[in-house]
């Protein structure tokens, strides 16, 4: 057990080490994300009841298209670079390789996003009542886009990087179903805690289901 | 004395194309193989089935456990370079090596003696500024991270000076004595004492 939490602290530090040394990893999707959710007051008005209308959808779509923009990147220069034959040679379980690369995905974007979602929250007149279910939603739901990205990312590794948005896209609609209605639900003072529930047994039934038929998906690039 | 790998009748066929047919060899506890092949021959094919990577079409690969039992699964840990070598630009020399799954708990000073032994001394510059004959001695450090059982090297005299390919073939002889194997691969006949076979 030990040995196994060694081996992931190794991967996240030298992955994190990389990402803030190449600053577009995470400000790339964050700077996307605030990009596309500022459009829409400009485009539509600064009309508080329509733009607090859609701001659940603006969020969560915002959210899905800028936690895709990293994807690709997951495995691809471990891939290139031989850095992956190393991992699966050793003896170490393939699946916590798979688990630290989905968590720093999600460090790199997910929570970026999340503490960007605040400032959508207040250009959209949200309520300050809002902010906990939005962010509460976008903690399960980013944390699941990064599990469904890992997943495209090794389908389509050495292939086109919008190979990987669109196999994971379609897989994301239940995200975006339940995390708009959170959000909507806390708005009209209504309960949202049954939608976090089914988010949060998604992301429990994903993170071993993922990880290993992300493993899976890997491996079939050697063949 | 038992082999820490017997191969049996391996053969390995792509795009319904035989890449190689029925392999036979054992690798014996301090002793090399030399796999010789032109391009595109399945050296490193042969490298990638042997370690799980690649399903072979027929054949078995066996390990030699501590119980002097062969499995089918391997419980020892085996280096493998192919021909990237694993090394990321935006690490530093010595990050590239104490960043990597082999050197988990190894103390700074065992890493430091590794870079040393190959003769890197530059070690907090960033890998992106090295050589490629730089590079692939960050790669050689790692081979003595720990004790590997059997190293897979996938054409290790590939691009190197001759003083790099001194140092490549004394510590071949050097983990040799110390009942480490070797498994390489190249295009000719190399100065390393092995058992060779042609694919």
């Amino acid at each position: 057990m030990n040995s196994i939490f060694d081996w992931l602290t190794i991967i996240l530090r030298r992955d994190l080490l990389i990402a803030f040394r190449r600053s577009a990893t995470y400000i790339t999707p964050l700077i996307f994300f605030l990009i596309v959710v500022t459009f829409f007051p400009l485009a539509l008005g600064p009309q508080e009841s329509l733009l607090s209308s859609l701001a659940p959808g603006v969020i969560w779509i915002a959210t899905l298209l800028a936690s895709l923009l990293a994807v690709e990147s997951i495995f691809s220069e471990d891939f290139r670079d031989g850095t992956l034959d190393d991992f699966f040679i050793s003896l170490e379980p393939s699946f916590v390789l798979v688990f630290a690369k989905v968590l720093i995905h999600w460090l790199i974007t997910g929570l970026p996003i999340m503490a960007a979602s605040i400032i959508a929250a207040i250009v959209l007149y949200l309520p300050f009542d809002s902010f906990l279910p939005i962010l509460l939603s976008l903690i399960l739901g980013t944390s699941f886009m990064s599990l469904l990205g890992a997943l495209g990312a090794a389908l389509s590794l050495g292939k086109s990087a919008i190979l990987s948005a669109i196999i994971v896209l379609p897989f994301s609609i239940p995200t975006l179903l339940m995390g708009t209605s959170v959000i909507t639900s806390s708005i009209n003072n209504q309960d949202y805690f049954g939608f976090l529930m089914i988010m949060g047994a998604m992301l429990a039934i994903g993170i071993p289901l993922l990880c290993l038929l992300t493993v899976e998906a890997l491996l079939l690039n050697y063949d | 004395m038992l082999p820490n790998l017997k191969v049996e009748n391996l053969s390995c066929v792509r795009s319904e194309k035989a890449i190689f047919e029925n392999l036979n060899f054992d690798v014996f506890p301090g002793q090399n193989i030399e796999i010789i092949g032109s391009n595109g021959s399945g050296k490193t094919t042969l490298l990638r089935a042997i370690l799980g990577l690649i399903r072979p079409e027929n054949g078995t690969i066996r390990w030699l456990d501590g119980d002097n039992n062969f499995n089918e699964y391997r419980t020892y840990d085996c280096f493998y370079q192919g021909h990237q070598l694993g090394i990321k630009n935006l690490l530093t020399v010595f990050e590239n090596l104490n960043l990597t799954h082999n050197a988990k708990g190894l103390k700074k000073e065992t890493i430091h003696k590794c870079l040393e032994r190959v003769g890197l001394s530059n070690i907090n510059d960033p890998a992106s500024s090295l050589s490629v004959g730089q590079r692939k001695r960050i790669s050689i450090a790692r081979w003595l991270l720990k004790d590997f059982k059997i190293y897979f090297i996938d054409e290790p005299f590939s691009a190197l000076d001759d003083e790099a390919t001194d140092l490549i073939e004394n510590l071949i002889i050097e983990l040799n004595t110390q009942g480490c194997s070797f498994v390489i691969t190249g295009h000719r006949p190399s100065q390393v004492e092995a058992s060779r076979i042609e694919i």
